[in-house]
C-alpha cells in the first residue's frame, strides 16, 4: 500500500501492544464462554436476540450544518457520522449516464477498532464497505431524477463496536431523506453474527469477531448483513461471509428481515422529529424577522416624526 | 457489458424466453454452456489452468512465495487473489477502466475463501509463528462473454488442484532465523487439499425467475444477480475410495447481491437454494475432468496440448 509520507506513520513492523497480553492466547472456546454467560445473557446485558437499537437508539438528522444532509447513529459504542452533499455533476465522465450516480466513501477513524489503528489510507475493508453501502443504497434511491449528476455519501466511522455496515446504512438513509433527495422508500439494514447455533443479534466487535474466525470444529458460523426496503417488500443488499448451511442462512434471515421491519418506526420517528424541529425553526426565524422589521419599522416613525419636527 | 447494446425488443424477447424455460441458445434456466478446461499451460507458474466457458475466456496462474505468517494466526499460510481485466476482453478495461470489476471479483474470491470449511490454510504452515507458504492466486480475463465469477471460481480450483508445493526436507534454526532447505526433485512435492474449496454460481435475475450461467445479453436484461459461494465435495477431487466418506455438507461461503436492484425475499431464498443445487452439480463434474486429465497425463496418453493454438 502507498504510504503518506507527510504524515507519521510508525515502523512498518510495529504490532500491538495488545498481542503480548493475556486476552491473547486465548482460545476459541474461552473466548466464545466469555460472550455468553450461564443465563444466556449477552457481555453487555442484552439477550441474544435483542438488538441494540431496541434499547437506546440513539439517531439524529442533520448533524453536519455546512453538508445538505445529515445524520449520527449511535449503536451504544458503534458511533457513525454521515453527510450527504447537493447532486454535482459527474467528474470525468465522457458518457451522458441515464441514471443518477450514488458516490460513497466510507472512512474508519484511525483510533475506531479496538484491534488495530487504521491506516489513513483507504484499506480494503473501507472500500468494500463503500461498495456495499452503494449497492445498498442505490434501489432506495430514485436516480432518474437526477441524470448525469452524482450525490455524494460520506459515513464517518468514529467508533466500531460491530455491526458498523448496517449502522451505515441506516445512517445514510437518514442522511438523504435529510436532504430531500427524493427515495422510494425508507432503508432499515440490521446485521447478525452465527456461531454454532446461536444467533447473535446486531453483534458486538468480540462477537463479529468470532463469527469470522475458524472454530476448531465444523460448525455454522458467519456473518450477514441485510438492508430493507420494508414498504415496498424487496431486499436491496444482502451479505454473508463465513460457512453456513441452508437451513441456517435461511433462519438468519428471517430474523433480520424482522430486525429491520423494527426499525422502521425508529427510523420514522427520527425523521419526523427532525421535520418538525426544521419547521419549528424557520417559524422561530420568522418570528424573528417579524420583531425586527417591527423595531426598524418604529425606529423610522420615530425619524420621520424627528425629521417632519425639524 | 461491454460494448453491447440489445434493442427493447430483443431484450424483451430474452425475458419472456426465461420466463418459459428456454433461453436464446437453446438452453433452460438451470443449464450451464459448454466448458473446456485445461491445467498447466503456464509453465512458469507453480499450477496453472484455462478455462473457457463459451465466449469467456480466463486463465489463472498459481505462484507461491515464503512468507512469515501474521502474528494473530501463527500457525495458517496466505492466499491472495489479484484480478487483471485485460484490455483485449474489452476496450473500456483499458488503463483503470476494469479496476472496479476486478476489485469486485477478486473481494468476492477473497470472502469465499475466507473460512477454514473452504480452504484450509493450515495445509500452507511449514513452521509455526515463522514461515509458512503464501499462495499468489493470478487471474487473467482474457475475453468477457457473460458469467465471469463462476467461471473464474471454477479455473481457480483447478489451478489450485494442478498445484504442487516441494516437500520441506529440513528446518534448521539458527539464531532465531529459519533455514529452508526445500527439495529439489520435481516429483518430490504435495498436492493441496483442494477438495472443499468453493465455486461461485451467479443467479441472474431475469423477470421473475433466476438463470444461471447468463451470457452477456442476458447480463444486460438484468439489473441484479445473486452470487453464492459453495464449498465443494472432496470425493469429487480424490481417487481414494476411503477419504472423507463423511461426505461433508455443502455450505455457503459467501453470499452477496450484484447490480443495482433488489430482490423479493422469497426470491432470494429461491435463488440461494438453486444456486446451492447448482453448485454441487458444477462441483462434481468440476472433479470428474480435473482427476480424468490428471490420469490421462499420468499415463502419457493425453493427446499433446497446443496452449492457446488450436
Amino acid at each position: 500500500m502507498p504510504l503518506d509520507y507527510r504524515r507519521f506513520n510508525g515502523p512498518e513492523d510495529s504490532i500491538p501492544y495488545k498481542r503480548f497480553t493475556k486476552d491473547f492466547v486465548k482460545s476459541y472456546d474461552e473466548l466464545f464462554k466469555e460472550l455468553l454467560d450461564d443465563k444466556g445473557v449477552r457481555k453487555d446485558g442484552r439477550a441474544l436476540s435483542e438488538a441494540r437499537s431496541m434499547c437506546m437508539f440513539f439517531a439524529r438528522a442533520d448533524m453536519v450544518s455546512q453538508a445538505k444532509g445529515s445524520a449520527y447513529v449511535e449503536l451504544r459504542k458503534t458511533k457513525v457520522v454521515c453527510s450527504v452533499f447537493d447532486p454535482r455533476e459527474i467528474p470525468h465522465q465522457n458518457e451522458f449516464s441515464e441514471l443518477g450516480q450514488i458516490f460513497c466513501e466510507v472512512k474508519f477513524a484511525p483510533f475506531s477498532c479496538p484491534r488495530r489503528r487504521r491506516p489513513h489510507a483507504p484499506d480494503a475493508e473501507e472500500k468494500a464497505l463503500s461498495v456495499a453501502l452503494r449497492k445498498a443504497l442505490e434501489p432506495s434511491v430514485c436516480r432518474h431524477m437526477f441524470p448525469n449528476y452524482q450525490v455524494d455519501v460520506f459515513i464517518y466511522i468514529l467508533e466500531n463496536d460491530g455491526a458498523c455496515l448496517s449502522a451505515a446504512i441506516n445512517a445514510a438513509g437518514l442522511a438523504l431523506a435529510d436532504a430531500a433527495v427524493p427515495m422510494y422508500d425508507i432503508i432499515t439494514s440490521c446485521t447478525v453474527a452465527v456461531i454454532g447455533d446461536k444467533m447473535f443479534v446486531d453483534p458486538t466487535e468480540a462477537e463479529e469477531y468470532l463469527a469470522t474466525t475458524n472454530p476448531d470444529t465444523p460448525i455454522n458460523h458467519g456473518l450477514l448483513t441485510l438492508s430493507t426496503l420494508s414498504e415496498l417488500k424487496q431486499i436491496s443488499d444482502f451479505i454473508q461471509i463465513g460457512s453456513m448451511d441452508v437451513v441456517s442462512v435461511t433462519n438468519a434471515m428471517e430474523v433480520l428481515e424482522k430486525e429491520c421491519e423494527k426499525l422502521v418506526p425508529l427510523v420514522q420517528k427520527v425523521l419526523v422529529a427532525n421535520v418538525l424541529k426544521c419547521f419549528a425553526q424557520r417559524k422561530r426565524l420568522e418570528e424573528e424577522a417579524n420583531e425586527r422589521e417591527k423595531a426598524l419599522n418604529s425606529k423610522m416613525e420615530e425619524w420621520k416624526k424627528l425629521l417632519n419636527a425639524g | 457489458m461491454a460494448g453491447l447494446l440489445l434493442s427493447p425488443t430483443e431484450k424483451v424477447f430474452i425475458v419472456h424466453g426465461v420466463q418459459d424455460d428456454h433461453r436464446s441458445d437453446g438452453r433452460t434456466n438451470i443449464d450451464y454452456r459448454p466448458m473446456e478446461l485445461e491445467t498447466n499451460v503456464v509453465s512458469h507458474a507453480t499450477g496453472s489452468s484455462r478455462l473457457r466457458l463459451a465466449n469467456t475466456d480466463i486463465l489463472v496462474g498459481v505462484k507461491t512465495e515464503i512468507d512469515v505468517p501474521t502474528p494473530e494466526k501463527p500457525d495458517l499460510g496466505k492466499i491472495e487473489f489479484y484480478v487483471d481485466c485485460s484490455a483485449n476482453a474489452a476496450p473500456q478495461f483499458e488503463g483503470r477502466g476494469g479496476e472496479q470489476l476486478a476489485i469486485g471479483i477478486a473481494k468476492l474470491m477473497q470472502a469465499a475463501y475466507h473460512s477454514s470449511d473452504a480452504f484450509d490454510l493450515k495445509q500452507l504452515c511449514i513452521f509455526e509463528g515463522k514461515q509458512c507458504w503464501k499462495i499468489y492466486v493470478d487471474i487473467l480475463i482474457l475475453e468477457c462473454g457473460g458469467n465471469l465469477c463462476d467461471a473464474v471460481s471454477m479455473a481457480v480450483k483447478a489451478a489450485l488442484f494442478n498445484t504442487k508445493l516441494p516437500s520441506v526436507k529440513a528446518a534448521l534454526m539458527d539464531g532465531g532465523n529459519i533455514d529452508l532447505q526445500l527439495s529439489d526433485d520435481p516429483y518430490d512435492a504435495k498436492s493441496l487439499d483442494i477438495g472443499t474449496a468453493p465455486l461461485l454460481v451467479t443467479l441472474c435475475k431475469i423477470g421473475d425467475k433466476c438463470v444461471v450461467d447468463p451470457s452477456a445479453e442476458e447480463e444486460s436484461c438484468s439489473v441484479i444477480s445473486v452470487v453464492v459461494g459453495v464449498t465443494g465435495n472432496p470425493s469429487s477431487y480424490s481417487t481414494e475410495e476411503n477419504v472423507s466418506d463423511s461426505a461433508k455438507e455443502s455450505k455457503f461461503t459467501t453470499i452477496e447481491m450484484v447490480g443495482s436492484g433488489s430482490v423479493a425475499p422469497k426470491t432470494l431464498k429461491d435463488a440461494m437454494n438453486q444456486g446451492m443445487v447448482a453448485a454441487k452439480l458444477l462441483d462434481k463434474a468440476l472433479g470428474e475432468a480435473l482427476l480424468r486429465e490428471r490420469q490421462e497425463t499420468q499415463v502419457k496418453t493425453k493427446k499433446h496440448s497446443y496452449g492457446f493454438l488450436r
